[in-house]
């Protein structure tokens, strides 16, 4: 464990000094992240003028919710999102061939290789605002909520890491990823909106199957005196058996790869 | 420490018939066609041997390579490296091999080597010392001590392959994959790399297997090859007995004094074999072994030689015959 602490370091150190190579992308990720939160504070503002509730929250409790949606999408653009952007260009180019001749798990170093140094700021202006949106929030919510809150966020990015991996491991047989690509940013949006308003069939499908709608809204949930044990239990299944999933389909793949020429 | 029996690898590809009809018809009905790139091979490789692999493009040199590195599983055979099964990537394995591929880059493109070295160092748990050592040992020998803090991409090409060699090597390996280690490099660069596979081997007996199109790679790092074609073995030995094999004729040159008298008829020489050159100064003809010392006898008797040589076929273009053969027996 402690060897693969040292070498995700070593990822650190090397994306940060790659990052400051490239100034103007480092600037413009910034603005661009900058305006999307924007524009997701203003819809969900718009939507407050026209009614007091959505999905069972309030204005300051979406505020907070919004905030975690933030948070998740950029810890996932600064740790995971760059791997696997460049996970099917390595199957189809056959440059998969040097992480699997190596004694590490490649799956690891699929998945960590690469560290968005330049979305690292965004990230920190998320729990900025986070931690904003936490603080006006007129009514007390405990340290332990909180701290219970944070730790389920860390399972929610790990679950959507897993699925975002699934959804790209076909590639293997497919050699062409983009559709599933699409569907799985098209489906990502379903974790921009509080679980609450999903219903019937919809709901059960984005809570297990797809579990998009669980990933920031059940954390969320324990803020506002949600049952912890439920959630909890909830979103380590859903952990644990898509990872599970994911483990197979990795191996599978891996029979499957067939490099490239040389 | 390598052992390889009856190991096939297939792929499944789908021909597409031309045109928007054919993409149209590709969307609904795909008929996959099997294609053998490796057949049924087997061979044993000792410790401290360098095998030659050389065959055509397409001909599953890569292919096999990559089953023994671990990368792609075969459709059926065994192999054993060190005694491990190599598909199944153990890390025990994984730590003992090295993977040069002269067309594809493992270190960080944006990154001095040296940073490169540093995380090699950790995923193969090497001790600080024997880190330095060999650092030391591999920059000294590639004379490349002075680039270790200069980015990759900054490099010349043969630069580059050198730290490449460094990263594959840092660890000591005891198997030792190199495909195509000098494409591309200029003939300074190849010779040094050459020079340096021969130190190594001295140095550390891995046991190698070397994929080139390169004769010269090949002429100088190997003494056994295996000539692969289509996928299936057609020559495995000693690279001396290729020539021996299938080298059926050889090139007799006589160097001629300045003379005034007329060089014999072109019907005479042509009894002997194909007439490759005749000027005042020289004469080369290809003759069949059996009738070479007949062919000298003639021409030291009557033409006015100053010096004769007798030269084989040279391997690559043995090879390169083989090859010919073979594919116009299979059309």
């Amino acid at each position: 464990m402690t060897r693969y602490a040292r070498l995700y370091a070593y990822f650190l150190r090397f994306s940060f000094s790659r990052a400051m190579e490239f100034r103007l992308d480092f600037f413009f990720r910034i603005f661009m992240d900058a305006l999307w939160y924007g524009v997701n504070l203003a819809f969900f503002w718009v939507l407050y003028r026209h009614s007091g509730l959505l999905g069972g929250w309030n204005f300051d409790q979406t505020l907070i919710f919004a905030a975690g949606v933030f948070v998740a999408d950029g810890f996932h653009m600064t740790v995971f999102a760059n791997n696997m952007w460049m996970f099917p260009i390595l199957v189809n180019k056959g440059d998969l061939d040097y992480y699997l001749v190596r004694p590490v798990s490649s799956l690891f170093f699929i998945s960590l290789r690469d560290f968005a140094a330049n979305s690292f700021l965004n990230l920190l202006m998320a729990l900025g605002v986070l931690a904003w949106a936490l603080i006006r929030y007129p009514e007390p919510v405990g340290l332990d909520r909180i701290a219970i809150y944070l730790a389920l966020m860390g399972v929610g990015f790990f679950i959507n890491y897993t699925i975002h991996l699934l959804f790209l491991v076909p590639v293997f047989w497919m050699h062409s990823g983009e559709g599933l690509r699409d569907i799985f940013f098209t489906l990502g949006s379903y974790s921009n909106r509080p679980d609450g308003i999903y219903r019937g069939w919809i709901r059960r499908f984005l809570t297990t199957i797809l579990p998009f709608a669980i990933m920031v809204s059940f954390p969320t949930r324990v803020l506002f005196g949600g049952n912890v044990g439920e959630i909890l239990l909830h979103m380590g299944i859903v952990a644990a058996v898509a990872f599970g999933v994911l483990l197979l389909f990795w191996r599978l793949g891996l029979r499957a790869y067939g490099s490239a020429s040389s | 420490m390598i052992r390889v029996r009856s190991l096939s690898k297939t792929y499944y590809v789908h021909k597409k018939a031309p045109g928007l009809m054919g993409s149209v018809r590709s969307l609904f009905v795909r008929k996959k066609t099997p294609k053998d790139a490796v057949k049924a091979v087997s061979l044993d490789v000792a410790e401290g041997e360098i095998l030659g692999l050389v065959g055509p493009n397409g001909a599953g040199k890569t292919t096999l390579v990559k089953m023994l590195a671990g990368i792609i599983f075969p459709t059926s055979g065994e192999a054993s490296v060190l005694g491990h099964t190599p598909w199944e990537r153990d890390n025990e394995f994984r730590r003992q091999i090295a993977l040069i591929m002269g067309q594809k880059a493992q270190l960080w493109w944006d990154l001095p080597a040296a940073d490169c070295f540093l995380l090699l160092k950790e995923i193969y748990r090497i001790p600080d010392e024997k880190y330095a050592e060999n650092l030391e040992y591999l920059s000294t020998v590639l004379d490349v001590k002075k680039d270790l803090n200069v980015q990759v991409r900054r490099l010349s090409l043969g630069e580059r392959m050198k730290m490449e060699l460094i990263a594959a090597l840092l660890h000591e390996p005891r198997v030792v994959f190199l495909d195509e280690p000098t494409i591309g490099l200029d003939l300074t660069a190849q010779r040094a790399i050459r020079d340096f596979i021969l130190e190594y081997r001295e140095r550390h007996k891995p046991a190698m297997i070397l994929t080139s199109h390169y004769m010269e790679d090949i002429e100088r790092l190997c003494k056994r090859i295996v000539i692969i074609q289509d996928g299936a073995f057609i020559y495995d030995g000693q690279l001396d007995d290729v020539v021996k094999t299938y080298a059926k004729r050889k090139v007799i040159t006589a160097h001629l004094r300045k003379q005034d008298g007329s060089l014999p008829e072109r019907r005479e020489l042509e009894r002997f074999g194909e007439v490759l050159e005749e000027t005042d100064l020289q004469v080369r003809l290809s003759v069949e072994r059996p009738r070479v010392a007949e062919a000298s006898g003639y021409l030291l008797e009557n033409l006015p030689v100053a010096d004769l040589a007798i030269d084989e076929t040279d391997v690559g273009t043995i090879i390169e015959q083989i090859f010919q053969e073979r594919r116009e027996q299979a059309e």
